[in-house]
């Protein structure tokens, strides 16, 4: 049963066609890639899926339910959890407070239990420090929760960011270019460390990255875009021998 | 724990300044005393909307004045109790301050500075014009206001009002400390971080903000509400559009994030101008100061002149904490 189902989805900005026709499904407890040359429609597509764009036509379900009409953070709450391929951590507060405000925004405590410190606040606060120490250990990044969040490298701010959409606890991650940025030793241990978040969330992933070893090595499926076209659609064996990919990616021969 | 002990220290040993030295201050400046006081709880709206969720408002005494001619025609014109028609004044200016946070939803910067000074002008221009409330006080204008007493106190006396202001700043404070470090602070924060990133991980944007601007308004309110009886009277002169402007340019010279520098920014709104008057020099040169001022501190302490003391003396006592200039404070100095 497919988890995340994109039909005909398009998207338009103003002449642009940005992504054409695109379908897709992706299945429970998948690592599904999404791959192609810059400009194919990828980010645009998670843009779509996670409301920050609409789509000009077509249909994106989610757990067996349409969600094209769902305000952002509304998909968050479904189960939908990102990473951004320009880092989007709150630069300014600490590792643990990045990581408590995904506990946060589903904490029903609010402005009241706050101001006046009811009982109800302290539990919350304990409650969603827990969750973040223990993603923070989940992803080996125990001892950095009182470090400014712009303070770290950037290898270290992408797990950071990694582990803040896994404090949501999704039943869908989108990773944005995890890798972009990291160096051999960091994509590795990326490598090896989403099929262990699968493991212990049951976490279904869409993946998109540049460096097609990663992609081949971690992912189930993968999808091929082009000029925000689906070119190809596969298992990894697959993909990597089809013309139209290595046409996409090294350019026709001129004859 | 040097941090937690050193604000403490601050708190108690500015809190006995703030309750001895008036003791002995004549009624006039026990009187201005208990203005800087509810001044204090207006600069704090502030530091909520600007310095929490980096949403720039050049309208506060436009919410305080709602507070204030609620209350004043409530009381004034039809003898309501001054302490219901505070909680009427408070609600009232926190609607308002939800209105016109919607079309401030889309806007930041720049754009929701000219908004506010949009909405100013308004209040200004067409609201507290002379006349426009008349039919609804009956024709009494400026409303009288007596002191209302307390569960029993009187506060006619100016010291007695002055600590009923110095009160409700302090409860005021301690609420708007316990929601910078709860969940709240860190939601508005994170709005203020990237509004995208926030949605992202589930946070209502639209709802938080608007909760702000609502709760902001409420404050000033609450501020403009005690201020028609700190003076006993309410005119549309007392919250001219520049008293906005001039009040957002203190809070950021402070530092617009610090509630210490709240206190310290309605000191100075008020201490100011009364040190001039004793001087050869014009109080009417204070918004000139003001003006410098703000270009100074963006300049050499664009966190805020409290905020970069405080730092100074945390590194002087070996602790060493490092914090970029508040989102606003680069926008300002943008601007």
């Amino acid at each position: 049963m497919s988890l995340l189902e994109v039909d005909g989805v398009s998207v338009r900005f103003g002449g642009v066609r940005a992504l054409s026709n695109v379908t897709f499904h992706v299945n429970r407890g998948e690592i599904f890639g999404l791959v192609g040359p810059n400009g194919a429609g990828k980010t645009t597509l998670f843009n779509a899926v996670t409301g920050v764009v609409r789509p000009t036509t077509g249909r994106i379900c989610f757990d067996e339910q349409e969600i094209g009409h769902l305000k952002p953070h509304k998909r968050a709450r479904l189960g939908i959890g990102r990473t951004f391929q320009n880092l989007q951590l709150f630069g300014a507060m600490t590792v643990l407070e990045n990581l408590m405000l995904p506990v946060d925004a589903f904490a029903r405590r609010g402005i009241v239990s706050d101001a006046f410190r009811l009982p109800t606040a302290s539990f919350e606060e304990r409650r969603a420090s827990e969750r973040a120490r223990a993603t923070l250990h989940l992803l080996h990044l125990d001892g950095i929760d009182d470090q400014r969040a712009n303070d770290l490298p950037v290898g270290m701010q992408r797990r950071v960011e990694l582990a803040r959409a896994l404090c949501l606890r999704p039943k869908l991650l989108l990773l944005d270019e995890p890798a972009s940025g990291l160096d051999a030793r960091e994509t590795a241990e990326l490598a090896e460390a989403l099929p262990r978040i699968r493991e212990r969330f049951g976490t279904t992933m869409l993946l998109v990255d540049h460096d097609m070893a990663l992609v081949m090595r971690v992912c189930d499926h993968i999808t091929v875009l082009d000029f925000g076209e689906v070119i190809c659609s596969g298992p990894p064996e697959v993909v990597q021998k089809d013309e139209r990919v290595i046409r996409a990616y090294l350019g026709e021969e001129v004859a | 724990m040097t941090d937690k002990r050193l604000r403490h220290g601050t708190i108690v040993a500015g809190l006995l300044v703030a309750i001895v030295v008036p003791l002995f201050l004549s009624d006039y400046y026990q009187y201005e005393a208990s203005e800087i006081a509810v001044l204090a709880i207006l600069v704090l709206s502030l530091v909520l909307i600007t310095g929490f969720v980096g949403q720039i408002s050049f309208c506060q005494y436009s919410f305080a004045a709602i507070g204030a001619f609620t209350v004043g025609s409530l009381v004034g014109g039809h003898h309501w109790s001054f302490w219901l028609a505070l909680v009427v004044a408070v609600a009232f200016s926190a609607v308002v301050g939800i209105l016109v946070g919607i079309p401030a939803l889309r806007l930041s910067g720049l754009f929701l500075a000219i908004l506010t000074v949009a909405v100013a002008l308004f209040f200004d221009r067409f609201l507290l014009a002379p006349g426009t409330w008349d039919s609804f006080s009956g024709g009494l204008e400026p409303w009288k206001i007596g002191r209302p007493s307390f569960v029993g106190i009187g506060l006619e006396g100016p010291y007695a009002y002055y600590a009923f202001a110095l009160a409700a700043f302090v409860v005021v404070a301690w609420l708007v400390w316990n929601l910078r470090i709860g969940k709240t602070g860190r939601v508005l924060r994170a709005i203020r971080g990237s509004e995208i990133a926030a949605s992202m991980i589930g946070i209502d944007v639209t709802l938080w903000k608007l909760a702000a601007f609502g709760l902001s308004a409420g404050l000033a309110g609450l501020a403009g509400g005690l201020l028609a009886a700190d003076v006993g009277a309410v005119s549309p002169p007392s919250f001219d559009f520049l008293h906005s402007v001039t009040i957002a340019a203190l809070a950021t010279v402070m530092g617009v994030e610090s509630i210490g520098g709240a206190a310290v920014g309605a000191f100075a709104l008020i201490g100011i101008p009364e040190i001039l008057s004793h001087t050869p020099i014009s109080p009417d040169y204070f918004q000139l100061i003001v003006g410098v001022a703000l270009i100074v501190q963006l300049v050499f302490a664009p966190q805020g002149a409290i905020v970069k003391m405080t730092e100074d003396v945390k590194r002087l006592i070996g602790r060493s904490t490092t914090d970029d200039p508040p989102a606003v404070t680069k926008e300002l100095a943008k601007v």
